[in-house]
């Protein structure tokens, strides 16, 4: 029984302690509450991908699949909650940014191990371009499949997508308007 | 864009970068206005962003009055900031979870709330010096590297590498990371531009601290292993 509970524990502490440091960190960018709340659950969600990923795939790999998880959710609770996608996604994504990568590639330069060093920061710079490539994916995912599929289930008005292109063409429209009106 | 359509400006332009904003619109009377602003401080606050884009939003669908929104806008610039103690409470615990999440032991938990507690505290210190951005993030890389070393020093055994990673994720530039990429792949290439570069430079800042406070550790203290 005790060694099962620990097995589950052995799963889910990656999850729980990526959304708890998010947690944080969403405090400290200023969130409130219940989107600091759903940020965190966000990260947890990309930690359960990243470790999900077999460990034979690279960092960058798993990173990345985890920043497009991350990113598909972010924009996903942004629709439903009316905020810009960046609120959640920018403190969700944090614990995948290679922190460690980072440091490491310093400790290695620092004792003198220069192709050591080279190897760790390569493969830090592209776990960071891993990331970003993952959000970029994961937006143009929603632009092109879920934000039609949403408006043509009629869930969100077109005025209440975010950013979306509804408002922007009703935006054109109205200049257009303006135009003709002066004519 | 969208506000100055619906409040009658025309031919509405913009151009926004991290360091500067250009607008430019025609008015009713056909003459151009432009307002160019060089922004010399950024800060991070999510909940102004989200504010900012619900009123943005209800102004250009007409849902919101101009004098509605610009009384929303001063409150939001009035929006209070985090309190130090909220923000010295979550960075304590933010570090504590980051040093958990890469396999940090009990003992090396415990320093990371204290140390991530102190680099918060400088951290808004640096704040209200105006300390440029870089050499804040410099400052912070050391100030947690060295903490650690300390710690090392006096006789706890913590794992250091462990400890000092879970507390700069605290200052680490995901932010910039983000909006870099989504500026570039909206079109605004120089924006996002703009953006990697400080993302790039906040992760050198930060690398530079810790790795300038390991060298000279080292060099003063030969005999210390870390």
């Amino acid at each position: 029984m005790n060694a099962a509970l620990l097995a589950v524990f052995a799963i889910l502490k990656g999850p729980l302690y990526a959304a708890a440091g998010t947690l944080a960190i969403s405090v400290l960018f200023g969130l409130r509450s219940a989107d600091a709340l759903l940020a965190s659950c966000g990260a947890a969600l990309g930690w359960t991908v990243r470790q999900a990923i077999p460990s034979g795939a690279s960092i960058a790999f798993s990173s990345f699949a985890a920043a497009v998880a991350t990113g598909l959710y972010s924009e996903l609770v942004a629709r439903f909650r009316h905020r810009p996608a960046t609120v959640y996604m920018v403190s969700s994504i944090v614990p995948l940014v290679p922190g460690g990568g980072m440091y490491y590639t310093m400790l290695a330069s620092v004792e003198g191990n220069t192709s050591q060093s080279l190897e760790i920061g390569m493969t830090a710079l592209m776990t960071a371009f891993a990331v970003a490539t993952g959000l970029a994916v994961a937006n143009t995912v929603d632009k092109l499949v879920l934000r039609p599929l949403f408006e043509g289930i009629g869930r969100c008005s077109p005025g209440a997508t975010i950013g979306g292109s509804a408002r922007r063409s009703s935006n054109a429209d109205n200049v257009d308007d303006d135009k003709h009106n002066h004519a | 864009m969208s506000i100055i359509a619906s409040q009658g400006g025309m031919e509405p332009e913009c151009f926004a970068t991290n360091t500067g904003l250009m607008l430019s619109f025609a008015g009713e009377d056909g003459k151009v206005h432009s307002v160019v602003r060089r922004i010399k401080h950024r800060q991070m606050n999510l909940e102004k962003v989200s504010r900012l884009a619900t009123m943005a939003r209800a102004l250009a669908t007409d849902a919101m009055s101009f004098d509605e929104a610009s009384s929303e806008m001063d409150a939001i610039e009035r929006m209070s900031e985090r309190t130090l103690a909220a923000k010295v409470g979550a960075g304590a615990l933010g570090a504590a979870f980051f040093t958990l999440l890469f396999g940090g032991r009990p003992l090396d938990t415990g320093a990371a709330v204290a140390i991530g507690a102190i680099l918060e505290l400088a951290l808004a210190a640096f704040q209200r010096w105006r300390l440029p951005d870089f050499l804040a993030s410099l400052a912070g890389g050391a100030l947690a590297t060295l903490a650690s070393l300390a710690v090392h020093y006096c006789g706890l055994a913590i794992n250091t590498d462990v400890t000092v990673i879970g507390v700069i994720m605290l200052m680490v530039p995901g932010v910039a990371i983000t909006n870099a990429i989504r500026d570039i792949i909206a079109g605004d290439l120089l924006a996002g531009l703009a953006r990697g570069t400080d993302a790039f430079l906040t992760a050198a800042a930060i690398s530079s601290g810790a790795g300038g406070v390991m060298a000279l550790w080292r060099f003063l203290l030969p005999g210390v292993a870390r």
